[in-house]
């Protein structure tokens, strides 16, 4: 018998607004299609009518999850048109807050996936390990989401030598939980039966579907923008970009931990070196001439793309967010095929995926 | 810091691009769109170069080939994305359904970046009513 079965657009299995139809055979999904622009909020129309710097805290509002992220890729397109030199300092605080929100980004989306595969005690555990992440974010920054840290030009808040000590030590208790965290998703046989061979996405339906982020490092696609074009001073920090081969769910759980240790040690790395000097060129809204630039963000959930227009005036002539969701949704379709109903909301939460950022 | 270069070329240079690149391995990053202030359609093929990016800009098309038959989904949902914002048309891309905007908001597509936010707010305000 064949089904047709709707999936969202409101659904316990996912966080956010999708909706999914799934063409079924029997239990077996043979084919699917993706509906988006529930959270549509007409951002990118928003900021034609914003300055330079009302537009950082509109972006900061496209996601509560990596609204860092947004800041600082927009900051950056600014930066680049009106050739503002950011100070070292300035670079590597925001490297340890993009780095941050890493961490709880992947923490965040680790708990969601135990929670759907139904392994409920360890997403208690993640979460609450996540809590020590939010609140290094909340010392540096006095927010627990929508920071504030980016300023074009730099950054808003400096790191204290105090901050930094105690961040030091904060570190040095994230990688244990993390190194538990690991053995029970490595080791455990509910994590492996529901996510082992489930929503499989090729190496070659990665390229040929152009997914990024982890997504794609869990299919063998070694792709990172902080190492491929790198930016804020990334070519300074020593790092891996860690992939995995199978493709499958499990190995979009492996690599989201593995990057975990990846971030930690870059975050250690720019609090022991962090450059003395100015954070940032001052608080004045700069002077942007006409131009255009694209800048590239290894966001948590992958390549984060802003392209920014101006014509010499006050506000935006255009700006364009590009968000990972944006390609990896489209690869669902594929991973779905020849799974069961069952785990088609593990198999579309897999690719951790904002749909506030996708519809913008 | 990411180079980024902007090349001009024309419609009819699109696909032969879009291929070039494929075979190149290169990754598109975005394709992007405004209306300038004269009023043209500018459309922009964004490709990932070895340090940073190449932007192939067509300016003053209404209709454009599309590469979703070179770059899949990664072009697709773009082009979907660009023809309900700024009206381009791509031969070849079903658009029937649009992609992100509500179905009651503005009819025909291309009307959202040139059309003053406050006619857009009342607009929005008029599709909620009915």
């Amino acid at each position: 018998m064949t089904y047709t079965i709707p999936i969202g657009p409101y659904h316990p299995a996912l966080e956010e607004p999708v909706h999914a139809k799934l063409y079924t055979d029997g239990e077996i999904i043979s084919d699917a299609e993706v509906f988006v622009g529930y959270n549509h909020r007409g951002i990118e129309k928003l900021a034609m009518e914003r300055n330079f710097i009302q537009t950082i805290v509109l972006v900061e509002r496209v996601c509560g999850i990596c609204s860092h992220s947004h800041a600082l890729d927009y900051a950056m397109c600014v930066e680049r048109i009106a050739q503002m030199d950011v100070p070292r300092r300035g670079q590597y605080i925001r490297v340890i807050i993009a780095e941050l929100e890493r961490l709880h980004s992947h923490y965040l989306w680790l708990g969601i996936a135990c929670h759907l595969l139904g392994h409920d005690s360890l997403f208690m555990r993640i979460w609450d390990e996540r809590e020590v992440i939010m609140d290094m974010l909340e010392k540096l920054s006095g927010n627990r989401v929508n920071y504030g840290m980016v300023i074009p030009g730099g950054s808003r808040r400096d790191v204290n030598d105090s901050q930094r000590q105690e961040l030091l030590e904060l570190l040095e208790h994230i990688v244990p939980p993390v190194d538990r965290i690991k053995d029970i998703l490595l080791n455990d046989k509910t994590v492996a039966m529901r996510t082992q061979g489930v929503g499989v996405l090729t190496t070659e339906d990665a390229l040929r579907l152009g997914a990024i982020g982890p997504h794609a490092r869990a299919s063998n696609v070694k792709i990172d923008v902080r190492r491929d074009m790198p930016y804020c001073c990334y070519d300074e920090f020593d790092f891996d970009v860690p992939v995995w081969e199978s493709g499958d769910v499990f190995a979009r759980v492996v690599i989201r931990v593995l990057e975990c240790y990846e971030s930690v040690k870059i975050i250690r790395q720019a609090l022991e070196n962090l450059p003395e000097g100015p954070i940032n060129l001052g608080n004045k809204i700069p002077r942007v001439p006409a131009g255009e630039v694209v800048s590239l963000h290894e966001a948590p959930r992958g390549q984060l793309v802003y392209k920014l227009v101006t014509d010499g005036g006050p506000n935006n002539h255009r700006l364009s967010i590009h968000v990972p969701t944006f390609r990896n949704a489209p690869t669902i379709p594929t991973m779905l095929r020849n799974n069961t109903v069952a785990d088609a909301g593990l198999i579309i939460a897999s690719i951790d995926p904002c749909f506030s950022c996708l519809d913008r | 810091m990411q180079d980024y270069q902007v090349i001009p070329i024309t419609a009819a240079d699109v696909v032969p691009t879009a291929e070039q690149m494929r075979a190149a391995g290169r990754m598109l990053i975005m394709i992007h769109g405004y209306v300038n202030k004269d009023g043209q359609k500018v459309v922009s093929y964004e490709y990932a170069t070895d340090k940073g990016i190449a932007s192939y800009s067509v300016t003053g098309a209404d209709a454009l080939p599309t590469i979703s038959t070179i770059y899949s989904t990664a072009a697709e949902w773009p082009e979907r994305e660009l023809n309900e914002l700024i009206g381009v048309e791509f031969t070849g891309l079903d658009t029937s359904v649009r992609l992100f905007l509500p179905d009651n908001l503005l009819e025909g597509n291309g009307q959202i970046m040139v059309t003053p936010l406050e006619e857009l707010r009342a607009k929005n305000v008029e599709a909620k009513e009915k």
